[in-house]
C-alpha cells in the first residue's frame, strides 16, 4: 500500500470530525498535507499578554504561559516574540489589550501571520470561584479578526481552557484537531507496586488510576479514549490483560489464558484486539474479534512473537519476533499472511509503533549496548536513529498528530517520561516525581 | 495456517472447537494450569454480564478466558472543537469525570504473599539460578543450584514449585517478558530432566518489572537476571 493511501485514510477521519463541527475551510486538506512535510513552513504566531480583567494576575499569566507552550509544541506555528520584534503594545490595563488597529498594523508590517490576545478574570463566589477566559485571533493575511472563544469554569480547568484554545488555533489553520488536550497514560512505581497513571500531554494534572498494590503494566488507549487496556497479574502466578474505564474507574479482565498475556493493541476501528500470549507454548500473536469473541492465531513458529502495532488503516501489523535469534521487526497482513522482515540493522530491534500518518514506524534499536529510539519507513528504505547518549530508551508512543513521540528513558538516572519531536529534536522531560515512570502511551486526539 | 479457536457463543465455528493440549505443548500446559488446557469454546463471551461482574467473578471469566468488550470505536464529534466565532458564545468546561480509584483490599496482599513464599523457599535452602546478558542458557553453576533444588523437591514430593523469570533493566519492557519466560522455562525444563515431576512445576515471567535491586551496574544486573525457585502457596 502507498503512503498516500494511508494519509488519505487518516485524513478521512479528520474530515468526519471537521464536518461534524462544520468549520472546515476549503483548502485545509492541502494545508494539512503540507504540514506533514519536513520542509513545512511554520505559521508565525504571536501571543500578546493576556489582560487581567479582574481578580488574578496569576490566572492571566498562567493562561498565557500554557497557551505559548501549546503553540510551540504544535509545530504548526512558529511562536514569535512580539516585544522582541519591536511591536509596541498599548497599556493592557486599558481597553481591550492588544486587540487594536495600531497593534494589527505593526503585526502585519513585521510579517507575523497571526496575533492572539485575550482576557482572563477570576470571581470568588463563596466556595465556588468562577473563571472566565476570552481569546481572540487576528489574521494579518486577511487583515481581520477571524474570531474568538469564551470559556467559563472553575479554577481547576484553567489549563484545559488554554489547551482547548490552542487546539482551536491548530484546527483553524490546519484542519487537524491538535494535541493540546491529549493525555499520556503511563506506569509509576508505588513502593514495590507498579500502578497506572494518566497525565496531560504536557506532564501536568497527573491522576492515579489503579491502586491494587501489584503490577499494572504497559497501558494502551482504546480508539475512543474511554478505556485503557493493559497487562496485570490477577495473582502472583498468572498474567492477564485487563481494561479500565477512565470515567468510572471500573476494571475487569478481558484475556486470561495462562502464560504470558502481553502487548495488547486495539485496532483503529476498535473491533479487533491483537495481543501476544504464550498459552499454547511460546509467545505468539493472536487477533480477537471483540464482537464475536472469535480468536485467530496470526503467528506460527517456535520463537517469541509479540508487540503487535496496527497500521492506521488496520490492514497490517508490525510486530517483534526473535525467530532469527535476537528480536527484529516484521510486518504482516492483519490476517497473519504476507510476513516479511523489516529490520536488518543491529541485533536488537523491538517495541514498534506505527505512526498515525502511516509513514514511519518508531521502535527501540540497540547500538553498542545502548537502547535508543529509531524510526524506519514501512518499506524499509529509510531509517534514522532519533536519540543518542547513555541510558535505556523504551516504549515509544506517537502523538496523534505524528509530530512527537513520548518514551521512557533512564538517561537522567531513574526512569522518566520524555517527549521528543519526530525528527529527534526538542527533548522535553514530562515526569519529575517518583523513582520509576515507564511505558507511556499517548492518547488519540480529542 | 491459522487455527481457529472459537471462543464465542453460538458461532458457526462451534464444531471446530479445538483442544489446545497437543503433545508438543504438554510441558507448557503444566505451567499454565488446567484452564489453559480446557476447551476454549465454553462459556458466554460475557456480553451480557456487567463489566464489574467480569472483574469480580474471576471464576466465570477465567473459564472462557475472554471477558466482555465495550464498543471502543470512535464516536464522531465527541469532544470536538467548535471553531472560532466572531461573536463567541460561552463554552463551559467541566472537570472530566473521574472514577473512584480501585483501591481494593488486594492492595499489598500480593507482595506480602510473595515475601512469605520467598521466606519459605529460603528456609528450605532452595537456590536461584542466574543468567548471562541476553541469555537463557543454564550455566554450570546454575546446574549445580538446580541439582541441589531437585534433591529437595524429590524429598518433599508434596511441594508445588514456581519458577519466576526475571531480567535486568536493559532492553524493552515487552521483550523482557519473553526473555523472562525463556529463563523460567529453561530452569523448569532442567528440573524436569533431573526427575522432578512436570506437573509440580509452574512458571511465570515478571520481565524487568520486579527487580531485586535498582542500581545501573553489572553487579545489580547480575542479581536481576534470575530464575527464582519458590515453593508455591495458594493457587
Amino acid at each position: 500500500m502507498t503512503q498516500v493511501k494511508l494519509i488519505g485514510a487518516w485524513f478521512g477521519g479528520l474530515l468526519l470530525t471537521a464536518a461534524a463541527v462544520g468549520t472546515l475551510e476549503s483548502g485545509a486538506a492541502d494545508v494539512f498535507l503540507e504540514a506533514t512535510r519536513p520542509d513545512f513552513q511554520k505559521i508565525s504566531l504571536g501571543v500578546a499578554e493576556i489582560l487581567n480583567t479582574g481578580g488574578s494576575d496569576w490566572l492571566a499569566g498562567r493562561i498565557e504561559e500554557v497557551l505559548k507552550h501549546d503553540v510551540r509544541r504544535s509545530l504548526v506555528f512558529e511562536l514569535v516574540d512580539l516585544p522582541g520584534l519591536g511591536i509596541q503594545m498599548p497599556d493592557v490595563r486599558n481597553g481591550k489589550g492588544a486587540g487594536s488597529k495600531a497593534v494589527f498594523k505593526q503585526v502585519a508590517e513585521k510579517g507575523v501571520s497571526v496575533l492572539v490576545w485575550g482576557t482572563a478574570s477570576w470571581k470568588a463566589a463563596g466556595d465556588q470561584s468562577e473563571v472566565n477566559v476570552e481569546g481572540f485571533v487576528y489574521d494579518s493575511g486577511s487583515d481581520e479578526v477571524v474570531g474568538g472563544k469564551r470559556y467559563a469554569g472553575s479554577p481547576s480547568v484553567v489549563r484545559q481552557m488554554a489547551h482547548r484554545f490552542a487546539d482551536e488555533l491548530v484546527f483553524r489553520y490546519t484542519g487537524e484537531p491538535g494535541i493540546a488536550r491529549t493525555k499520556i497514560a503511563y506506569v509509576a512505581q508505588q513502593g514495590t507496586a507498579r500502578e497506572l497513571f494518566v497525565m496531560d500531554y504536557d506532564g501536568y494534572d497527573t491522576r492515579q488510576l489503579t491502586a491494587d498494590g501489584f503490577l499494572n503494566l504497559m497501558p494502551q488507549w482504546s480508539p475512543d479514549r474511554r478505556f485503557l487496556i493493559f497487562t496485570a497479574y490477577r495473582n502472583r502466578n498468572t498474567q492477564d490483560i485487563d481494561m479500565i474505564e477512565l470515567a468510572t474507574g471500573k476494571r475487569w479482565t478481558v484475556i486470561s489464558f495462562g502464560g504470558l498475556n502481553i502487548t495488547p493493541a486495539l485496532s483503529p476501528d476498535g473491533i479487533f484486539l491483537a495481543f501476544a500470549s504464550s498459552y499454547e507454548g511460546n509467545s505468539e500473536i493472536y487477533r480477537l474479534d471483540t464482537r464475536t469473541k472469535a480468536i485467530q492465531r496470526l503467528t506460527v513458529n517456535p520463537s517469541g512473537d509479540l508487540s503487535p502495532s496496527w497500521s492506521p488503516n488496520g490492514r497490517e501489523l508490525v510486530f517483534v519476533s526473535d525467530r532469527g535469534g535476537g528480536p527484529q521487526l516484521f510486518l504482516m497482513s492483519s490476517d497473519g499472511s504476507n510476513v516479511r522482515r523489516l529490520t536488518f540493522e543491529g541485533d536488537y530491534n523491538a517495541a514498534p509503533v506505527w505512526s498515525p500518518r502511516g509513514n514511519w514506524i518508531a521502535y527501540v534499536c540497540r547500538t553498542h549496548r545502548e537502547y535508543k529510539l529509531c524510526i524506519i519507513s514501512p518499506d524499509g528504505q529509510k531509517r534514522t536513529q532519533l536519540t543518542t547518549g547513555p541510558g535505556v530508551d523504551d516504549s515509544p508512543s506517537w502523538s496523534p498528530d505524528g509530530r512527537h513521540l513520548a518514551f521512557s528513558s533512564t538517561a537522567d538516572g531513574k526512569s522518566h517520561i520524555y517527549m521528543i519531536d519526530a525528527d529527534g529534536k526538542d527533548r522535553e522531560r514530562l515526569t519529575f516525581q517518583g523513582t520509576h515512570n515507564s511505558a507511556p502511551s499517548w492518547s488519540p486526539a480529542w | 495456517m491459522d487455527k481457529m479457536a472459537n471462543l464465542g457463543k453460538g458461532e458457526r465455528h462451534m464444531n471446530k472447537t479445538i483442544w489446545t493440549c497437543g503433545s508438543v505443548l504438554a510441558m507448557s500446559i503444566v505451567l499454565i494450569g488446567i484452564p489453559g488446557c480446557s476447551k476454549k469454546s465454553v462459556q458466554t463471551g460475557g456480553d451480557s454480564q456487567s463489566t464489574q461482574g467480569a472483574a469480580k467473578g474471576g471464576a466465570d471469566s477465567s473459564k472462557s478466558g475472554v471477558g466482555s468488550f465495550p464498543d471502543t470505536g470512535v464516536q464522531p464529534g465527541s469532544g470536538g472543537l467548535r471553531g472560532l466565532d466572531k461573536n463567541p458564545s460561552e463554552e463551559r468546561l467541566g472537570s472530566a469525570a473521574q472514577g473512584k480509584m480501585d483501591s481494593s483490599s488486594n492492595a499489598g496482599r500480593q507482595m506480602e504473599e510473595i515475601r512469605a513464599e520467598q521466606a519459605a523457599s529460603a528456609a528450605a535452602g532452595l537456590r536461584d539460578v542466574f543468567f548471562g546478558y541476553d541469555s537463557w542458557v543454564i550455566s554450570e553453576e546454575g546446574r549445580q543450584s538446580l541439582s541441589h533444588d531437585a534433591e529437595w523437591m524429590k524429598s518433599n514430593p508434596n511441594a508445588l514449585i514456581k519458577v519466576e523469570g526475571h531480567c535486568d533493566e536493559r532492553g524493552t519492557v515487552a521483550y523482557n517478558f519473553v526473555l523472562g519466560e525463556k529463563r523460567a522455562k529453561a530452569a523448569r525444563n532442567y528440573l524436569v530432566e533431573l526427575g522432578v515431576a512436570a506437573n509440580r512445576l509452574s512458571v511465570v515471567s515478571y520481565g524487568k518489572e520486579r527487580p531485586s535491586c535498582n542500581e545501573h551496574a553489572e553487579s545489580c544486573y547480575q542479581q536481576n537476571r534470575r530464575g527464582r525457585i519458590l515453593i508455591k502457596s495458594g493457587k
